[in-house]
């Protein structure tokens, strides 16, 4: 048998590269994932001690203000400590608005405990200077000797850059580090990480606070070990992707294995014939598909590990070499990945091997073409309907009682069936889609259609890879395009106000009309207002919200027109929310009670009705201006544009732009992540259904011929071959991405629907019309290579072929 | 009924008794063969003819362990073929039995001197000593020398027949069928491969039994079978071309 499998291996290894790519792009998932993982990890956790290096305890849980008492009492006892941790403030640079939230930190005040690498100049040492993170710099373009200008309202730090250091660690980065001493400004807002403390008083410090002391080099391993966590639930979340393309490799080589085998059918009764046991042949064929399955997994790891070193390389480049170390993945995990190609490929062959070898020798002696249709069995179709009704119950009951596990369990058990069923379901498609294409091409549709089913099997095998990319992409659009949704919503709540001016004293006259006149504005309104005397709160700006500012703002927060007797203030100005809900609130003598409402978004200012704002005073001047942003205006610049107006009038620009859009981004990048890694499996699909067209095209050469020499012309054929790959992939597409939207739908009742009650269902219309398109171009595009194989075929070489 | 010419022969190839062979059920049963009997002598050249549908084909797959009869048995070399499994008929043809097809005779990706060897790797058996000589006697008797090393496609219709009869006798086999081995061929290929069968009867001593519907292949054979419905309607012996024609045509035979 060994010269039968060494010449089958060498005839047909070109009809086994679809399958063996499926396998390669599987199993180099799988190192990839490893290696991202494992050299993240080590970048990651290579660098972490740094900054605690020199500390003989960390103290954790702080505030800012805790954190300072600490750094001031080991001064006063001669010992060293300084605060890990930061502000997010505003940033400019020389009068240029940078962004809104940078992030502030401070170096420590002893040299000990200094870690930053001074890349030029120096470190910041007295009150006033400051370094600059030198990829900040590099992006925000900060250089030594700018004076930078840190947060806002009457909390800034004015300072000159002195340095420009390199911060090799995975701990809180900082973009701008200043003394502690002006650090302090901002410990109202100051995050903690943990202070450092070294010195003789660091063994009793643990009798003088009531937070936690712990050894630093136990501080240390917890937060490597947090790091390694984090990076281990993202290896795992790929890894998901990497089974679901996997699992769709499983059908494309199933269905190229039962094809071929097909194919052969004749060669392996020969066999039978001249003296092979059915045991002989069924080795045989285990064995070839043994040898693809090593070559590929071995491929599948090497190239793995190249892309993997690729990635490694380029994220190193641009963003920051100490992200990543270069750390191949564990010999265990190499092992993992070879032993998931071998044992996805040997699955898959399994039963394709068992059928093949089942044929009969007389079979051999039979004169006439592999005729290869099936049907569904009637056992198939009764565990297909069974697994599809016990799916959609415990879907249903997932519905009902809001658990997330009878939905899992009934997805995947309905989908189960969906592909069981499909011999059914595929073809009765195809020939309702293939009508319509008939219709519009005439004989080529009808060929192709007919074609298309006359093996419901193999159709339904070909369509369920696809299947599952499609219907899994759609789920996780709508998933995500709903929750997107909600968000803005929410946003829309939280942030009802683009841009803010808001000034303690009158703004200039013609501020408004500079603002409309500002490009990435759309519209603009201006409050008029005066001083107020709040009762415990001091005084605050006082402006009433005129009619028309509800355009002006997103959602329908109540500040947009409040009811007269009533006032809304800024959560952060009222320290204490009165008994009776109501404050006093007095202008220039004359004094209202007024009911209280609260909520954040539109500036340091209280807004009340124009009717309101008129019984309390009689003369109001320009104090706010609300300016709404066109949705495609770039944040960073109209908020810079609009600071420029705003320092000169005095007033303090706020921009919720810059927040809505990292949650856009957030959003923006989570779906592409999800999109991309599910069009991984969605690839493997397509190139499963580009092989099947050339594999039908082999077996149907003498048909085709037939039909060119009755006088199909080679453009017609070619048709015909196009429409039916179009057929396979749009029926498959339109399937998944109803399927799809089912699943959405019913993840959404389930999950969403226990914690509020209305969320919506978002289809993205553009984003699922262009996953129809893409597929069917793609669909179009697999049956370009089979195409040319069957259009150079002469008529008559055709009709001779055995 | 059949008419048997007596013919005293001293050991018997194949044996039929009783052989009957019906394909499909119900309303759609046919009776391929109906109560064959028949006694086919080793070292002869032996044509198995009659009209199409006469189960000739079945006949041959039934005699060669390819196809279950429904009943009756069948002798082959001297053993019982009923009650075989198919693992222990695989091994009784291997060892016994050689095939020549009409088409589709070779596998395609295998050359021809890997075709003719093909049986004897199936079996396990190495090309040394003795095997080797009947391996080399055989390419030579065949004149397939110099195409050993030749992949079918690249074989005339005639050499692609040669190499199968050589697959056939390389195993020594005691019996040979021939299904239309010349089916497919133009007069002098099939001039050619008749020849080479009757010269492995009279210069191998094998016995060949070839299913055929053409007068011109029978005039090769020894000894002439005709089929009818599905049965044995004569069995003749060094038949001359009037007796054949004859017996095809019906008639009784004296």
């Amino acid at each position: 048998m060994r010269t039968v499998l060494l010449a089958s291996l060498r005839t047909h290894t070109r009809r086994y590269v679809a399958a063996a790519v499926a396998v390669v792009i599987g199993v180099a998932f799988v190192v990839v994932t490893g290696m991202l993982s494992a050299s993240a990890r080590t970048g990651m956790t290579a660098s972490v001690g740094l900054p605690y290096a020199e500390a003989d305890v960390v103290v954790t849980g702080l505030d800012g203000a805790e954190a300072r008492e600490i750094v001031r009492a080991a001064a006063g006892r001669g010992d060293r400590a300084a605060v890990i941790g930061f502000a997010t403030e505003r940033a400019r640079v020389e009068d240029r608005l940078l962004t809104d939230n940078v992030r502030v930190g401070a170096v420590a005040d002893d040299e000990r405990l200094r870690w930053q690498e001074v890349r030029e100049g120096r470190l910041p040492d007295a009150p006033s200077e400051v370094a600059v993170d030198v990829n900040a710099a590099k992006s925000d373009r900060v250089g030594l000797g700018d004076t930078v200008r840190l947060g806002s309202g009457d909390r800034v730090v004015e300072a000159e850059v002195v340095g420009l250091v390199d911060t090799p660690s995975a701990a809180p980065g900082t973009d701008f580090l200043l003394t502690f001493a002006d650090l302090e400004t901002f410990v109202d807002g100051l995050w903690v990480d943990g202070v450092v403390y070294a010195g003789p008083g660091a063994g009793s410090l643990e009798q003088r606070t009531d937070r936690d002391v712990v050894p630093a080099p136990e501080h240390v391993q917890a937060v490597q070990a947090d790091i390694t966590r984090g990076v281990d639930v993202l290896a795992t979340m790929l890894l998901v992707f990497a089974a679901i393309a996997l699992f769709v490799s499983v059908l494309v080589i199933a269905n190229t294995f039962t094809i071929l085998f097909a194919q052969r059918a004749r060669d392996f009764a020969l066999l039978r014939c001249v003296g092979a046991t059915r045991r002989q042949v069924l080795r045989s064929v285990r064995v070839e598909a043994l040898v693809l399955a090593v070559v590929a997994s071995v491929v599948g790891v090497l190239g793995g590990t190249v892309l993997g070193l690729a990635i490694v390389a380029v994220v190193r480049r641009v963003v920051a070499d100490d992200v990543m170390g270069t750390t191949l993945p564990s010999p265990a995990w190499y092992a993992a990945a070879l032993a998931t190609g071998l044992v996805v490929t040997l699955v898959a062959a399994w039963l394709p091997t068992r059928r093949a070898t089942a044929a009969d020798p007389l079979s051999a002696l039979r004169p006439h073409d592999v005729d290869v249709r099936t049907t569904a069995g009637r056992v198939r179709v009764a565990l297909g309907l069974v697994a599809a009704a016990g799916g959609c119950a415990l879907l249903a009951l997932a519905i009902a009682s809001h658990e997330v596990v009878p939905m899992l369990a009934g997805g995947i058990a309905s989908f189960s069936g969906l592909l069981l069923l499909g011999p059914v379901l595929v073809p009765a498609a195809v020939r309702l889609v293939g009508a319509g294409v008939t219709r519009l091409t005439g004989t080529p549709g009808r060929i192709a259609t007919g074609n298309a089913v006359r093996n419901p099997r193999r159709t339904a095998a070909t369509t369920a890879s696809l299947l599952v990319g499609v219907t899994l992409t759609t789920a996780v659009l709508i998933g995500l395009a709903s929750s997107r949704h909600t968000v803005e919503e929410e946003m829309d709540q939280q942030y009802p106000v683009d841009l803010t001016m808001t000034a303690d004293a009158p703004l200039a006259d013609d501020l408004l009309a500079d603002v409309r006149a500002t490009k990435g504005v759309v519209d603009a309104v201006e409050l008029a207002g005066t001083t107020a005397e709040l009762d415990g709160q001091g005084p605050v700006t006082l402006v009433a919200a005129p009619e028309g500012t509800t355009g002006v703002l997103r959602g329908t927060s109540g500040v947009a027109s409040p009811e007269p007797g009533s006032i809304w203030l800024p959560d952060g100005l009222l320290t204490e929310w009165p008994e009776d809900g109501r404050v006093t609130v007095t202008v220039e003598g004359r004094t209202r009670r007024l009911s209280l409402n609260t909520g954040e978004g539109w500036g340091d200012a209280a807004v009340v009705a124009p009717a309101t704002l008129a019984r309390l005073t009689d003369s109001t001047t320009p104090r706010a201006v609300w300016a709404r942003a066109d949705d495609a205006a770039d944040p960073e610049d109209l908020a810079g544009d609009l600071d420029a107006l705003a320092v000169p009038a005095g007033a303090d620009l706020v921009s919720a732009l810059g927040e809505r859009d990292w949650v856009d981004l957030q959003l923006d990048v989570i779906t592409g992540t999800v999109v991309g890694l599910l069009g991984i499996a969605v690839v493997i699909a397509l190139i499963g259904i580009g092989n099947t067209l050339g594999l039908s095209v082999l077996e149907r050469g003498r048909e085709n011929a037939l039909l060119r020499a009755l006088g199909l012309t080679r453009r017609q054929l070619r048709g015909t071959l196009a429409v039916e790959g179009l057929l396979l992939s749009l029926v498959a597409t339109v399937v998944g991405v109803v399927v799809g939207a089912a699943y959405a739908w019913v993840a959404l009742r389930t999950m969403v629907d226990a914690v509020a009650d209305d969320a919506a269902m978002v289809l993205p219309w553009g984003q699922l019309v262009l996953v129809v398109v893409v597929a069917g171009l793609a669909g179009l595009a697999s049956s370009v290579l089979p195409t040319r194989r069957a259009v150079r075929t002469a008529p008559a070489a055709g009709l001779g072929m055995d | 009924m059949t008419t048997t010419t007596s013919h005293v022969t001293p050991t018997l190839a194949a044996t039929a008794r009783g052989l009957t062979r019906v394909h499909g059920r119900g309303d759609a049963a046919v009776s391929a063969l109906r109560g064959v009997d028949l006694d086919l002598p080793a070292g002869r050249f032996t044509a198995v003819m009659g009209p199409s549908g006469s189960g000739k084909s079945t006949l041959m797959h039934c005699l060669a362990g390819l196809d279950t009869p429904t009943s009756g048995s069948v002798e082959v070399a001297g053993r019982a073929l009923d009650g075989m499994d198919d693992t222990a008929l695989t091994l009784f043809r291997r060892e016994h039995v050689g095939f020549v097809f009409q088409a589709f005779n070779l596998l395609p990706m295998l050359t021809a001197g890997q075709n003719i060897a093909l049986p004897l790797e199936l079996a396990g058996r190495r090309l040394t000593g003795a095997v080797r000589e009947r391996h080399d006697l055989v390419v030579d008797v065949l004149g397939l020398r110099d195409r050993l090393s030749h992949r079918p496609a690249e074989l005339s219709g005639g050499q692609q027949q040669r190499v199968a009869i050589a697959r056939a006798l390389v195993t020594e086999p005691e019996i040979v069928f021939a299904d239309e081995p010349t089916g497919n061929l133009d007069s002098a290929a099939s001039a050619e491969v008749l020849g080479f069968l009757r010269r492995s009867v009279r210069e191998l001593g094998q016995t060949v039994v070839m299913v055929t519907h053409e007068l011109d292949a029978a005039a090769y054979a020894d000894d002439v079978v005709v089929l009818a419905d599905g049965a044995v309607r004569a069995h003749l012996v060094e038949p001359t071309a009037d007796q054949l024609v004859a017996a095809l045509r019906g008639e009784q035979v004296r």
